[in-house]
């Protein structure tokens, strides 16, 4: 007989409030629904209520976890509004805040994962090599989320003496390849919840317009930092990765190396910074009108922002897609003959974050 | 080859289209738009929708609509407008146009004509379709007297 099971939108099994309503026959799941919305808190419209310097602090409110995102790529549309290029220095701070970010990010939705396949001392573990990069991003940034780093124009806080933190993320690195890494991808019970689970083909993903490391996850070949090299990425070697078996397992993999990947960002950015202002201009220069649109990577995938400028004290029209908006759709798609108990663990593979989606 | 080169089959499937560079890529505005054709264009030439962005126009009932497409040149931004606040769905050919029509009718009352499913994403119960239309959201403007120079 079938039933449907709804899940959400709030539930020990999610992070923030949306809802799963899976339709089952036994304990076979053969089609889901995903509803959003339930957090609406229409940032874009504030957007156009605050001058373009309280604005980046409000759009840095989008999400609790990717903040630094959110600011750094409004900042980046202001500049090419204005046609301000911020200073190396500044942009080199950026690439290591946004690798720090995604680190933190991940090590985040590694530490969830665990707990949604039971694996209480891997969660436990995960988060503690996560205050690694939280202590580090404290250091450079004076905070552990919401890092008020980005201006029009480069950056707010130089990092005074970028090689004195050589070296802080190498415990991390033992960490990800002694620790993490295998316990979720070589112990067996790891492995019986992760392998064949919430699959997405290639066509599929495609289909669904998934982005980040759920699209790479299932061969889709895409990464911004390659494919449209912004700040200094393409001088640092950036170097993306890619896996086609579209299952969790995949997913936390291409997670995994992506950490690894950071970590080496972050030293490659520490160590070749070079000298000099971190900031083009003085104060907050006004924004003539204009309009761009523009994508970065965020930790979850592509970002994109439409931002249009009137010449007024205020943005004229903020657009935000974020990654999750796009790729918590496609949990429809992993679903179909996947077991019930998996839900939990399928939809929390796509990292959906619900701050940003609904925003 | 140029992006605009490039771009000619997509230009020539929009009739009155008019092209310009932008430092994102290019914007093609057109008025009335053919969906099938705008979605069979965008398909030979390998462009993936990323967004749709909806912004009331100022003294009507229509709403600028840009669809964001992501090409290997860069964006590809195609703009037109609602005609009586309706335009033509295209999330029966493109999966991701789905969600982003569904919250633009939710914030700015557009009619999606053709959508699958045009249920509520994000407009909580009780709520009227074009809850971000009302005076009280539009772009804050101060006095120029305050503006600093």
């Amino acid at each position: 007989m079938a039933y449907t099971i709804p899940v959400g939108p709030y539930h020990p099994a999610l992070e923030e409030p949306f809802k799963v309503e899976a339709q089952c026959e036994g304990e076979v799941m053969r089609s889901a629904r995903v509803s959003v919305g339930f957090s609406f808190r229409g940032i874009e419209l504030l957007m156009q209520k605050r001058n373009w310097m309280d604005a980046v602090t409000l759009v840095e409110r989008v999400c609790g976890i990717c903040s630094n995102t959110h600011s750094m790529i409004f900042c980046m549309a202001a500049e090419q509004i204005s046609g301000i290029a911020p200073p190396p220095r500044a942009q080199y701070i950026r690439v290591i805040v946004a690798e720090l970010e995604r680190l933190h990010s991940h090590l985040l939705w590694a530490g969830v994962g665990a707990e949604d396949i039971g694996f209480h001392s891997l969660f436990m573990e995960v988060y503690q090599a996560r205050e690694t990069v939280m202590d580090l991003l404290e250091a450079l940034t004076g905070n552990r989320v919401n890092y008020g780093m980005n201006r029009v124009g480069g950056v707010n806080r130089d990092i005074a003496d970028p090689k004195a933190h050589l070296g802080a993320l190498a415990g991390l690195k033992t960490a990800l390849t002694e620790l993490v890494g295998p316990a979720f991808l070589a112990n067996p019970t790891a492995r019986a919840r992760l392998v064949d689970v919430g699959p997405l083909t290639r066509e599929q993903g495609v289909e669904w317009g998934v982005v980040g490391p759920v699209a790479r996850a299932s061969g889709i070949d895409v990464d911004v930092r390659r494919d449209q090299p912004y700040l200094v990425y393409a001088d640092l070697d950036f170097r993306p990765t890619l896996h086609t078996e579209g299952d969790v397992r995949a997913r936390v993999l291409v997670r995994v190396e992506e950490m690894l990947e950071s970590i080496r960002l972050v030293e490659a950015a520490l160590a070749a910074m070079p000298e000099g202002p971190i900031a083009a201009v003085d104060g907050w220069p006004a924004i003539p009108p204009g309009e761009a649109t523009i994508r970065i990577e965020a930790p979850r995938g592509e970002v994109i922002y439409h931002v249009v400028s009137d010449g007024g004290e205020t943005p004229a029209r903020v657009k935000i897609r974020t990654p999750s908006f796009v790729n918590i759709p496609a949990i429809e798609a992993m679903v179909p003959g996947q077991q019930l108990a998996d839900l939990a663990i399928i939809q929390a593979s796509v990292d959906p974050c619900i701050s940003c989606t609904d925003r | 080859m140029t992006p605009t080169v490039r771009l000619a089959p997509l230009v020539a499937a929009l009739p009155g289209a008019r092209i310009r560079p932008t430092p994102s890529g290019v914007r093609l505005d057109v008025d009335g738009l053919d969906a099938d054709a705008l979605v069979g264009a965008v398909g030979r030439l390998d462009l993936r929708l990323g967004a749709i962005t909806g912004t009331p126009s100022l003294g009507s009932n229509e709403t600028e609509i840009v669809y964001h497409f992501v090409g290997p040149d860069g964006f590809v931004d195609v703009a037109t407008a609602t005609r009586n606040g309706a335009i033509a769905s295209l999330a029966p050919f493109l999966r991701p146009a789905s969600w982003a029509e569904r919250e633009i009718h939710d914030l700015f009352a557009v009619d999606f004509v053709g959508h699958p499913d045009p249920s509520p994403l994000m407009r909580p119960e009780g709520f009227e379709v074009g809850m971000m239309r009302a005076p009280m959201c539009a772009a804050r403007r101060l006095p120029p007297h305050t503006r600093s120079e």
